[in-house]
């Protein structure tokens, strides 16, 4: 068997001209002596042929194009990374699972303190009551401590891509409620424009009818000015529920945080999963309404010519504004 | 840096082509070796000439790609699926019969011919097919096989020995 491969050795040195003068003079004579060697000469001859014979195959006309466009950002076949490396990716899928979990705890906790800061009422402070000597029949009666409602200013954006109808049904309602007189003579006709000016309990009327529409509105932006210049809370997503909420605030500062709870709570609903459930908490049904980030607005319209905040009552100046999708 | 490109992308491209046996995959192998020698131009040490060093590249791009293929399970060329014609076999039964020596012209026209030892080819190891597409097609002398492979020049002889054995016996095995 040796000696087989060493002849083939040999034979296929001597096809490939690799041999010297000498040694090819040798296996010259071995060959003519030989019938056996001569014959398997001619076989390992045949194979060499029938491979050089093989048609020649030319490269792709756009080979120097496709290297310039290679140099900018190379990446080998030969070296693509195969994902086989089992160690290094159970290494990195662990840690992903570490921080999906350590991330998903942080933000049901931030969460669980929003929902709860904004769900839970308020208790209120209960005064401890200290037995005096004073008769019943002479109560100290203390002034009152009196209450400075803040009356409220802000801007509701509704976008919709049912615009006549929706306009149509806005309108009705604040006909319905009485709200006609409110509202601001000056009306574009390409938007729906409403300037209201009412009373508290009058907005809770409108904002009850306008709930049984809300889920039309592509987008529903609330805008609540916040008593400082160029400064607004923007609620995202918001609902009438917490227009009502924000609204019935007496003090500017409870109504700011309690904007400030719901944009923050909205937003993040939308972003973590299973939002239904945050909305079930609320009490809403699911629509189609998209959020963004929350944002302090600069200066506009609104805020430009923030009127002085009053002693006078529980007034709102609320401006809806409904636009037809693009 | 065109000029490079246009002297030596139908050689490699061929040799590629005839190890890995897919047009695609040794086109992009192609343009991966010369973005490779473009980049390691620098680190050329003459220690070897040009044409050898740039088809060490082209080889080894392609070897270690057929390992992997290989190790991904898959082939380029599934050579037990292919059902050779009669008329096929029938050429290659009278050519490896033929006592006399056959016209290489004839030999190269003969497609259907051709497609049985591209499939034989793919049927031997990778070493082994390697260095009979250098040598057989490309036209390397020993020592410059050696030179693009690495090895020693006895390890070249051994291995085209034993592909050249192999091959006979496979394109027997053809036509049983």
């Amino acid at each position: 068997m040796k000696e087989n491969l060493n002849i083939d050795e040999l034979l296929n040195s001597f096809i490939d001209g690799e041999l010297t003068q000498r040694h090819r003079t040798e296996v010259q004579r071995l060959i003519s002596h030989d019938p056996q060697v001569a014959k398997r000469l001619h076989e390992l001859q045949e194979c060499r042929m029938l491979v050089s014979s093989l048609p020649r195959a030319e490269a792709p006309a756009d080979m120097a194009e496709r290297v310039k466009a290679s140099l900018d950002a190379p990446v080998f076949l030969a070296e693509k990374p195969s994902g086989f490396d089992t160690r290094r990716g159970a290494t990195y899928l662990l840690v992903r699972k570490v921080l999906a979990a350590a991330a998903m705890i942080g933000l049901v906790a931030v969460l669980g303190v929003l929902v709860y800061s904004v769900l839970v009422p308020e208790r209120p402070i209960e005064i401890p009551m200290v037995a005096d000597d004073q008769p019943d029949s002479a109560p100290m009666v203390e002034p009152r401590p009196r209450v400075v409602v803040a009356e409220f200013y802000g801007r509701l954006e509704l976008e919709t891509d049912d615009f006549v109808a929706v306009d149509a049904s806005v309108g009705r309602a604040i006909r319905d409620n009485g709200l006609s007189d409110c509202v601001s003579p000056t009306r574009p006709r390409d938007k729906g424009l409403y300037a209201l000016s009412c009373s508290r309990e009058a907005l809770s009327l409108l904002l009850a009818d306008l709930s049984s529409i809300w889920q039309k509105f592509d987008y529903a932006t609330l805008f609540v000015e916040t008593g400082q210049f160029a400064q607004q809370i923007v609620v995202n997503a918001v609902n009438t529920e917490q227009i009502g909420e924000i609204v019935e605030q007496d003090t500017l500062e409870k109504r700011t945080e309690v904007a400030a709870n719901f944009a923050l709570l909205n937003n993040m609903t939308e972003l973590l999963p299973g939002k239904e459930l945050f909305a079930a908490i609320n009490g809403e049904e699911i629509d189609l309404i998209t959020t963004v980030k929350p944002v302090y607005t600069s200066a506009d319209e609104t805020t430009k010519r923030l009127p002085p905040l009053t002693e006078s009552g529980r007034k709102v100046h609320l401006t809806i504004m409904i636009v037809g999708s693009k | 840096m065109e000029q490079l490109i246009l002297k030596y992308q139908n050689r490699i491209y061929n040799v590629i082509l005839k190890i890995c046996a897919n047009p695609d995959d040794a086109a992009e192998l192609t343009q991966d070796t010369f973005v490779k020698i473009i980049e390691n131009i620098g680190r050329f040490e003459r220690r070897s000439s040009f044409y050898t060093w740039a088809f060490r590249i082209g080889v080894n791009l392609t070897l270690n790609y057929c390992q992997r293929s290989a190790k991904h399970g898959f082939s380029s060329l599934d050579a037990d699926d292919n059902e050779h014609s009669q008329h096929a076999k029938t050429q290659l039964k009278e050519f490896l019969s033929d006592d006399s020596s056959p016209d290489p012209a004839a030999v190269a026209q003969n497609k259907e011919l051709g497609e049985i030892v591209v499939e034989t080819l793919m049927k031997l190891d990778d070493a082994q097919r390697t260095v009979i597409v250098l040598r057989d097609i490309e036209g390397m002398n020993y020592a410059e096989i050696a030179n693009v492979l690495g090895v020693e020049l006895g390890t070249v002889k051994s291995r085209l020995s034993r592909a050249r054995s192999s091959l006979r016996e496979l394109l027997e095995a053809t036509l049983r």
